[in-house]
């Protein structure tokens, strides 16, 4: 009861004319940032930030959300019709999405993704209104041990999970925590690594390197594979398709992809460092094992596209829950969030809900808006999605560009930011190119000093002995499930391996 | 080989950096703080001496085999050419300004990335600008640079 009125007034904040107006716009730029191959929501929301500078906290955070679940639906618009997903989240989408587009069955398809996308997204929403008070009952009683081993447990499933070298992934985590050590020592007041200067005194901006490490680094990735060159030639047709909507018995040999891939890519979308990305591989996963009819996998099976977009929906929900009961965000998208939510003076963590429930509800009952929005957008914008598809890359790259460079520089008005923008974007390249982990990077910086400052309390309290993580029932809880990812999370790299 | 090069830069260019880090960590600051706990120096010097021997292990290790991505793509002058653009746009941001800037970049840009289409691209390059320009500094009263000589709208 107390959630339903919860939910009630989340809805009469989410419902406010201006609050409609913002939400709307986040879920179309939400949508073209899926689109365009090698832009994703994490640069699209760090770009975006400067927009909403002018707004009410509420309204920009609902825009800033939505753009980061409006990009997972974007994303398999390309994977289907171009067989290039606009997301990582969506490249399991072009496994049979392209197959069935190419059997002259796209439009059903893209309508098809687009249920499972918003049922995916509103189971993912339904559970984090059950179960994110909860979560926030349980972890107000956290602390520096546990804080401590949930920053290492996300970046520890990061780079398991997602990625190929897990060396790579060790070290761009460590140079994020490097970075983050910058600045001021919060607990003595002495200076680190800031060669005297007054601009670094305050550490290092993270919104110029989200900017420029997905931004530009990405961009630069894509021209460096020549994206420029290739045209939108290959696009299918799905207009010249004499059926657009789905038969009922797509929907009906689909209705328990939906659900597994929802709950599955729930419960992924929680656990910090895992997202939407492996959600969706481990869905198709499923869906194949799962399927009395596994060969028709990859060549236009609708389980194999549905199963995967349901559950990137659902854990784009799912990894809501560690950003606003904890403050721990659990990809680099949320990790953006995150620092908008601090741009805004708000501290995610277990008493944001008790403190701002407004605010916090308001959020989540605008992803119930949201994902009907998506949902009508998806079926009846497409030919507006198709006209953006179609733009070139020769074209939006510069573009792209542009509004990293203008973007950053809208933040502060400081050109040693865009500067640093610009060193961001050649590093990402660069990390793009030889395996490492821009995500991990980023997603170090953000968490390092709380990583920092929680391991010093830890060891304060303990009197230096690292025996104080086995000795709290919490901590121990926190290892355990740790353990379970990462084992999880070596055998699934050792089967990509051995295929 | 060009691919081996490089990739070796790259992790050279990080090891030189982590080693600058840590051994500022190892001697400018210090483990313990004056009230006896644990000090600025402390975490950095975990994370300074981790980076240095991961780094220096995948530069022993990865530059010993040569991998198939060693080759480097035919199209990594038009990535190296963009980079350039954009750091001359950086660059003129505070000189001439943003809405010029932008207009000098889009401008090369697409000359360089679009060849062909002039008209095409002078209408990009003026139009794309000017609707960033009345976005950010009109509508959204964001800092946009000036340049040493502001224009008068």
């Amino acid at each position: 009861m107390e959630v339903l009125n919860h939910l009630l007034l989340g809805l009469s904040v989410a419902l406010t004319p201006i609050n409609l107006a913002y939400l709307f716009a986040g879920v179309m730029i939400g949508m073209i940032v899926g689109i365009i191959p090698g832009f994703g929501p994490a640069a699209g929301i760090a770009i975006l930030l400067p927009i909403t500078f002018g707004m009410d906290p509420t309204g920009a955070v609902i825009m800033l959300a939505a753009i980061y679940y409006g990009s997972m639906y974007g994303g398999t618009i390309t994977s289907i019709l171009l067989n290039t997903p606009g997301e990582s989240s969506t490249v399991a989408s072009t496994f049979d999405g392209y197959p069935l587009a190419q059997q002259g069955r796209a439009g059903p398809a893209l309508v098809m993704q687009a249920v499972a996308s918003f049922v995916g997204g509103t189971i993912g929403v339904i559970l984090i209104t059950v179960l994110a008070p909860l979560f926030a009952q349980v972890t107000r009683s956290f602390g520096p041990p546990e804080f401590f081993l949930l920053v290492m447990m996300g970046l520890a499933t990061l780079i398991v999970m997602v990625g190929g070298n897990w060396r790579y992934g060790l070290i761009s985590a460590l140079i994020g925590f490097a970075l983050g050590t910058v600045g001021v020592d919060l607990e003595t007041g002495q200076t680190r690594f800031t060669f005297k200067s007054a601009e670094m005194i305050g550490g290092i901006d993270f919104i110029p390197i989200a900017i420029g490490i997905f931004g530009l680094g990405e961009l630069y990735y894509a021209l460096y594979m020549g994206l420029h060159l290739k045209g939108s030639g290959g696009i299918v047709r799905y207009d010249k398709e004499p059926r657009f909507w789905p038969t009922a018995r797509d929907y009906v040999e689909t209705k328990f992809s939906l659900v597994r891939g929802s709950l599955l890519g729930f419960v992924i979308g929680v656990i910090p460092g895992a997202g939407a990305t492996v959600a969706s591989l481990m869905a198709y996963s499923l869906e194949k094992s799962a399927s009395p009819t596994p060969e028709k996998f990859g060549k236009g099976a609708m389980a194999g596209l549905v199963g995967p977009e349901a559950a990137n929906n659902a854990a784009s929900a799912g990894a809501m829950v560690p950003l606003l009961t904890l403050g721990i965000p659990g990809s680099a998208s949320t990790a953006v969030l995150l620092a908008a939510f601090i741009l805004w003076g708000l501290t995610p963590g277990p008493l944001l809900m008790a403190q701002k429930p407004e605010f916090a509800w308001g959020l989540i009952a605008s992803m119930y808006l949201g994902n009907v929005a998506l949902l009508a957008l998806n079926i009846f914008a497409i030919p507006l999605f198709v006209l953006m598809v179609k733009l070139p890359y020769r074209i939006l790259a510069p573009a792209v560009i542009l509004v990293c460079t203008i973007g950053t520089y809208s933040v502060n008005g400081s050109i040693i930011e865009t500067w640093l923008m610009f060193a961001a974007g050649l590093v990402g390249f660069f990390m793009r190119l030889y395996g490492f982990s821009p995500a991990a990077l980023v997603l170090a910086l953000v968490l390092g000093p709380l990583a920092e400052q929680s391991l010093r309390q830890t060891l304060t309290i303990s009197g230096g002995t690292f025996g104080i993580f086995l000795d709290r029932p919490m901590s121990l809880w926190i290892l355990a499930v740790t353990a379970v990812v990462l084992v999880a999370g070596i055998l699934m790299r050792r089967r990509r391996l051995r295929r | 080989m060009g691919g081996r090069v490089l990739r070796a830069g790259f992790l050279l260019a990080l090891l030189f950096g982590a080693g600058w880090y840590t051994w500022t960590a190892f001697t400018e600051l210090s483990y313990l703080s004056s009230a006896g706990r644990l000090g600025p120096g402390f975490f950095p010097r975990i994370i300074g001496a981790s980076l240095v021997l991961f780094l220096a292990y995948s530069v022993f290790a990865d530059l010993r085999r040569a991998s198939p991505e060693s080759a480097i793509s035919p199209y990594w002058r038009t990535a190296a050419v963009l980079a350039i653009l954009c750091a001359v746009f950086v660059g003129l941001l505070d000189l001439i300004g943003g809405l010029l800037a932008m207009v000098a970049f889009m401008a090369g840009s697409l000359w360089f990335l679009n060849r062909g289409r002039t008209l095409h691209n002078a209408l990009v390059a003026i139009l794309l600008p000017l609707t960033i320009y009345l976005v950010f500094s009109v509508w959204l009263k964001a800092t946009l640079p000036r340049g040493l000589i502001p224009l008068p709208f």
